[in-house]
């Protein structure tokens, strides 16, 4: 204890002081300082406020508005029309397989770039020669334009002149190989490996960055410990990168429900329906047969879809803190 | 401190005059013309940009840009534009659009803005975008649809369909040469099926008296003929070019023109694509052959020209059309795409009495259009999809054309 019964104040940087054991000048001191600074923040809000009600709430409110009514060839709202357009969605046989071909689309594609994202993050983890020339390859799918590569992988599937189907006539392995873009069967694998493709970088980089992050004390701890390269991944590198884990799962969830991209630009959801997913035949539905309010159903549903996935990502995410 | 104020003040009065300044002297008070111009196979590139330079260049009070627009998504981007309230001042499109557009209250009458010098010009046989009187839509290209036919492969020019099967599998050796090409995969238009069907006398619908359309007919024996056909030349004698179901129009016809198949049906355009191609093999038209025992028809489609309603300068959008139509802009634009002309005097020009434009007068004789009504768009679609489960086998032509037939009637509320 000092003179005057006070402690003395430790050292803090300005940064990591609290409001209260900042010194004000005395012209700003109560009420008056918290109004203008709360005027102040509002202020600053408003931009961001005024573009989000603009672009992101009316548009949704207005879409979820439509999803209730009949509208004209134009979209303009005639009456109200209830659930008949989630009704008539609904008992389209098409749709409802269209639904289940998006989560077979988005699990399928999100668990197979996770998984290559996983293995190409872990061979770059490693020391050796030539790992940035191998890095910087690993971007080249994801710094390209996703329609400009989808185009470049119709031409790879071109049942005549595509690079892979010659690749199997000159190797030998068949000389009748098959048309990946015109065969329902093969369609839908064959697009969603370009997806897939165009996913894995990201997933890498990101995967890498969480890797590089995990001590090395920890590692070296286990060496000492004796454990294998098995057990020291499984018990110290996929710990060590499970938020990351979950944040790029997720992100990679909400973009391949929605990748509009490489199905419209190689097949448009043909053939007969074979690689439409929601997003595909909402955009058909819409703004080729101009049925605004089923596709207004489709949008509401996707945001349900996608936001229940959020929600359930937050909890194991958030879960770590409880 | 006061010159530090100022500072901002002045720097936004210099960016506000220099945003200003050349919109001022560039831009405003001109009258903007936006034209989505369609692209046909991309023939028509040249004549695009520099018909939009002259134009600009001798009106200096209008301000023309030709957008180039990809035939597949026109459809899209048009009805894009109209809902979000900001049609082009004009598009070329597919005459059969026109009644839906019409539907939207989207398409103004060309009339008022056209003037009569130009339409009296244009062959009145071709005006297809007359509707209850008035016209609504300026005829930019009618071409109906031939056969072209390589003769350094065969001499052959079928009389039938059943000929052009044998000889089409006498002359196939894939990969090398193909006796047929025929895209497979569904794409904006569905000519080719429509090429079998009317050829075997066969249509897509009723007609009932008063001209309106009844039921879907495409399931009719001579519907069920026409998909067998083609199945039976995919499938069965493979003498369809490889890899034809992953192939659209655009994809299917640079094998022909690379001199590696017999027989295509096509529009006028095989000339252009031909002569761009450097191609030299002794190409030759004919007409697209019925069935043995049919008469036959071949189909033809017409494109137009329409002002919308929503857009802000139609008057000199009627200006840019009295311009574009006159034979020294419109009698190349035809040259180019290989269509026949569209205007009187054009059909006069020496360049238009070739055999190619004779096979297609004769053609046009016996041809018909699409059925007009606003929801083909979507009844196509079906159609397509039948014409694909058959080439892919999952369902017979007679189921897929029973279940299209069903579905059409279901949407059209009979």
């Amino acid at each position: 204890m000092q003179e005057g019964g006070r402690d003395p104040p430790s050292y803090r940087p300005s940064c990591l002081q609290t409001r209260e054991e900042v010194k004000l000048p005395a012209r700003l001191k109560g009420n008056s300082l918290q109004a203008s600074e709360a005027k102040l923040a509002y202020l600053f809000l408003m931009p961001a406020t005024l573009f989000l009600c603009a672009f992101m709430f009316f548009p949704i409110f207005r879409v979820i508005q439509s999803s209730f009514y009949a509208t004209d060839k134009l979209g303009g709202l005639s009456h109200f029309a209830g659930l008949e357009n989630y009704v008539t969605l609904f008992k389209q046989s098409t749709f409802r397989m269209i639904l289940f071909q998006s989560v077979y689309w988005t699990v399928l594609a999100v668990a197979i770039k996770t998984l290559f994202g996983l293995i190409l993050a872990s061979l770059l983890n490693v020391e050796y020669r030539g790992r940035r020339f191998a890095r910087t390859l690993i971007v080249i799918p994801w710094a390209s334009s996703a329609p400009i590569s989808a185009i470049l992988w119709i031409w790879v599937y071109h049942s005549e002149f595509g690079l892979l189907n010659h690749s199997l006539r000159a190797l030998g392995i068949t000389q009748n190989p098959p048309i990946w873009l015109g065969t329902p069967g093969l369609v839908f694998y064959s697009v969603i490996w370009v997806d897939i493709w165009l996913g894995i970088p990201f997933m890498t980089l990101v995967f890498l960055a969480g890797m590089q992050a995990v001590s090395v004390d920890l590692y070296e701890a286990a060496n000492v410990e004796g454990a294998n390269a098995l057990q020291k991944y499984y018990h110290i590198t996929v710990p060590g990168i499970r938020d990351v884990l979950l944040i790029a799962t997720l992100l990679s969830t909400l973009w391949t429900f929605n990748d509009f991209n490489t199905i419209y630009v190689m097949t448009r959801g043909g053939p007969v329906n074979s690689t439409h997913i929601i997003i595909t035949y909402l955009y058909m539905t819409t703004f080729e047969r101009l049925r605004w309010g089923q596709g207004a159903v489709m949008a509401v549903i996707t945001l349900i879809i996608l936001s229940f996935c959020a929600w359930i990502y937050s909890r194991l995410y958030f879960r770590k803190g409880d | 401190m006061k010159s530090r104020r100022r500072m901002p003040v002045g720097v936004s009065m210099l960016v506000i005059i220099l945003v200003c300044i050349p919109a001022m002297l560039f831009g405003a008070g001109k009258a903007k013309v936006t034209f989505f111009w369609n692209l046909y196979e991309g023939l028509t590139e040249d004549i695009r940009v520099e018909f939009q330079n002259a134009f600009n260049a001798t009106h200096p009070d209008i301000e023309l840009e030709c957008v180039p627009v990809d035939w597949e998504l026109s459809h899209n981007k048009l009805t894009t534009a109209l809902a979000g309230g900001n049609p082009p001042e004009m598009s070329v499109i597919g005459t059969y659009w026109l009644l839906e557009f019409m539907d939207m209250g989207a398409v103004d009458e060309i009339t008022k803005y056209v003037s009569p010098a130009t339409i009296n010009n244009i062959v009145p046989a071709i005006m297809e975008g007359k509707i209850g009187g008035k016209l609504m839509g300026l005829p930019v290209a009618a071409g109906a649809r031939i056969m072209a036919y390589n003769a350094d492969i065969t001499k052959v020019e079928p009389k039938t369909m059943e000929e052009l099967r044998q000889e089409a599998i006498r002359v196939n050796k894939p990969p090398d040469r193909y006796g047929f090409i025929m895209p497979g995969k569904k794409s904006l238009e569905l000519t080719d099926f429509i090429y079998f069907l009317y050829a075997a006398d066969g249509d897509v619908f009723q007609t009932k008296p008063d001209g309106t359309y009844g039921k879907c007919t495409v399931n009719s024996p001579a519907g069920v003929k026409a998909l067998q056909f083609m199945v039976q030349l995919a499938e069965k004698d493979k003498v369809v070019q490889e890899g034809y179901l992953s192939q659209i129009r655009q994809d299917s016809h640079p094998t022909f023109v690379a001199g590696k198949a017999a027989y295509v049906f096509i529009g006028a355009w095989v000339d252009s694509l031909y002569k761009t191609a450097g191609s030299t093999f002794n190409l030759r038209y004919g007409q697209i052959p019925p069935f043995r025992g049919s008469k036959g028809k071949t189909l033809v489609v017409t494109d137009s020209i329409v002002i919308f309603k929503g857009a802000k300068n139609k008057k000199e959008a009627g200006t840019v059309l009295d311009v574009f139509y006159k034979d020294e802009w419109k009698a190349r634009y035809d040259q180019m795409i290989g269509f026949p002309p569209v205007t009187i005097s054009a059909g006069k020009l020496p360049q238009f009495q070739t055999p190619l434009y004779k096979t297609l007068v004769a053609a046009s004789m016996r041809s018909k259009g699409w059925p007009l009504m606003s929801q083909w768009s979507e009844c196509a679609d079906i159609i397509w999809d039948a014409v694909v489960e058959s080439f892919h086998g999952s369902k017979t032509p007679k189921a897929a054309l029973d279940d299209a037939a069903a579905a059409i009637d279901k949407l059209r509320g009979f």
